[in-house]
């Protein structure tokens, strides 16, 4: 349990990560690493597929994100239809890793371009803790 | 590798079909395949009911299905890979019937998706992406396809007037076609000004949800040959998957992966290339797919789909017609039945029995069919 925190609306409660939602509670993005083979896991993994190991450990994430691509959602599920439009984003993080997440409101969609340099933060809303992309400081 | 043919294609009308059940409209095209074929049930020995089964009220459909075409004792299953479930079904009686285990089966694929209310569609295509990781955030199906649009304008300079004139290419050609939801052309101006509904794709960019059916009666071919003197071989199918999660793709998302390993399979498969493809049915879910199925496909260099489309190489009389039964986008998407509708076009063509939209002297072609966001893509290839 614990795992429904995640996101403006979540649908799972019950998972391995669930220490994500402590972590992002805290003001941290983290992933897993693979204690094995080390490989580097965002979103967080529980289970290492390439070596077939389930140890891992709790590691941060840099932010540091760079845009490849975007939506604006104006025709939403039901539980995001008060939120319309919202701006969703996939970016590119360090290692080759991607991430995809809500742009935050302060981001105009016209400013939103490929390659445009952002920064995942963790971000509480209501019940919900989770990550967005946001402008760099 | 034994001969595997296609020997009856039948299909509903699709579209808001508030007359008929689901187990009704399965009925309507497998009765239509079986007329088709001039064969009557004692000669199929089982059959593939393929569906997203999350649409339907009856779980496990196969079973009313099966019972409804009158089909039992023999064996039946569902089929579920979300939009490509027919088109996995027909792998599946492919395999079933190379193994020898059957000798001819009907894949029957069938969805009644506008009983729903719009508020359990909504809620359903919010879960259409990884729930643990991307749905949290509000994504819906058009969302997904609209972040692959953003990024081949970005890259290669599409534009909203060229995905719009994948709409109105496909819904003139859903004139000619009586079992299409939609039967009135529309204009670029028309579907430019349709209201957002995940920037920058439309409310006429994007095919509607819809009832319907489409049924193949697939054949070894010593029963095939006994069946017709005119049936369609199965020349090559590929199969793909790719991780359902955005954010587990690669490259610049101007591609689907998962359509590029189909389509080499398939190829492979059939000993075809992209060239030799006469006729083309492909997974136009949204008008900015289309283009990048093109591209996919290999009938056009990455980034030139929209330069394919606008040199009509596309249309009847091209190089490489594309959707002319009108597409999903003239058809509606009755998920499930999606895959087998595309088929049966191209059965059709491949017969000669397409009437207006009959492409002259089509010995080859290809129907390609994406599951939900991407997550599988299969591709046949069929040859006369």
């Amino acid at each position: 349990m614990g795992f429904e925190k995640f996101g403006q609306s979540g649908y799972l409660s019950q998972t391995k990560v669930t220490p994500l939602i402590s972590y992002l509670e805290k003001g941290v993005v983290v992933g897993t690493r693979c204690k094995n083979c080390r490989k580097l896991y965002f979103p967080p993994r529980a289970d290492c597929p390439d070596c077939r190991k389930s140890e891992v450990e709790w590691v941060p994430i840099d932010g540091k994100a760079k845009l490849i691509t975007f939506t604006q959602v104006y025709f939403a599920p039901p539980a995001f239809e008060q939120s319309t439009p919202y701006i969703l984003g996939l970016a590119e993080l360090d290692h080759g890793l991607r991430v995809f997440a809500p742009i935050s409101r302060d981001i105009d969609l016209k400013e939103l371009k490929p390659d445009l340099e952002l920064v995942l933060k963790p971000k509480q809303a209501g019940e919900g803790v989770f990550y967005q992309l946001e402008k760099p400081a | 590798m034994a001969r595997v043919a296609i020997v009856g294609v039948g299909h509903s009308k699709f579209g808001k079909r508030s007359d008929a059940s689901l187990r009704e409209l399965a009925f309507e095209a497998y009765s239509d395949a079986l007329d088709d074929a001039e064969i009557e049930s004692s000669s199929i020995d089982g059959s593939v009911v393929c569906s997203a089964t999350h649409y339907d009220k009856q779980r496990s459909p196969a079973g009313v299905v099966a019972e409804y075409l009158g089909l039992n004792p023999k064996p039946t299953f569902n089929v579920e890979a979300a939009c490509a479930s027919s088109a996995v079904g027909l792998r599946t009686a492919w395999s079933l019937i190379s193994s020898g285990l059957h000798k001819a089966m009907a894949v029957v694929g069938v969805q009644k998706m506008t009983e729903l209310p719009s508020r359990d569609i909504q809620e359903l295509m919010g879960r259409a992406g990884d729930v643990m990781w991307e749905s949290p955030f509000g994504t819906t199906m058009p969302a997904y396809y609209a972040m692959y649009a953003t990024a081949h304008m970005a890259r290669y300079g599409t534009t909203e007037e060229d995905m719009a004139a994948v709409t109105v290419k496909n819904r003139k050609y859903g004139t000619k076609n009586t079992k299409a939801m939609f039967q009135k052309p529309v204009s670029i101006e028309d579907v430019l000004k349709s209201r957002p509904v995940s920037t920058p794709l439309k409310l006429f960019d994007c095919c509607a949800n819809a009832d319907g059916a489409a049924c193949l009666l697939v054949a070894n071919a010593t029963k095939a040959r006994k069946i017709t003197d005119r049936p369609v071989w199965v020349a090559g199918l590929g199969l793909a998957s790719s991780p359902m999660a955005l954010a587990g793709r690669h490259g610049p998302m101007t591609s689907f992966e998962v359509t590029k390993n189909a389509a080499k399979s398939a190829y492979e498969m059939a000993r075809v290339k992209p060239s030799d493809i006469d006729v083309a049915e492909v997974h136009d879910s949204f008008s900015i797919t289309e283009i990048l199925n093109y591209e996919d496909l290999g009938f056009a260099r990455p980034g030139r789909g929209m330069k394919l489309l606008k040199d009509e190489e596309t249309a009847l009389g091209g190089k490489i017609p594309v959707n002319i039964d009108g597409g999903l986008i003239s058809k509606g998407h009755p998920v499930g039945a999606t895959g087998a509708s595309q088929v049966t076009s191209v059965v059709q063509q491949l017969r000669k029995e397409a009437g207006d939209v009959q492409v002259d002297g089509a010995k080859i072609g290809l129907a390609q069919n994406i599951g939900g966001i991407g997550m599988y893509a299969a591709v046949s290839i069929l040859k006369a």
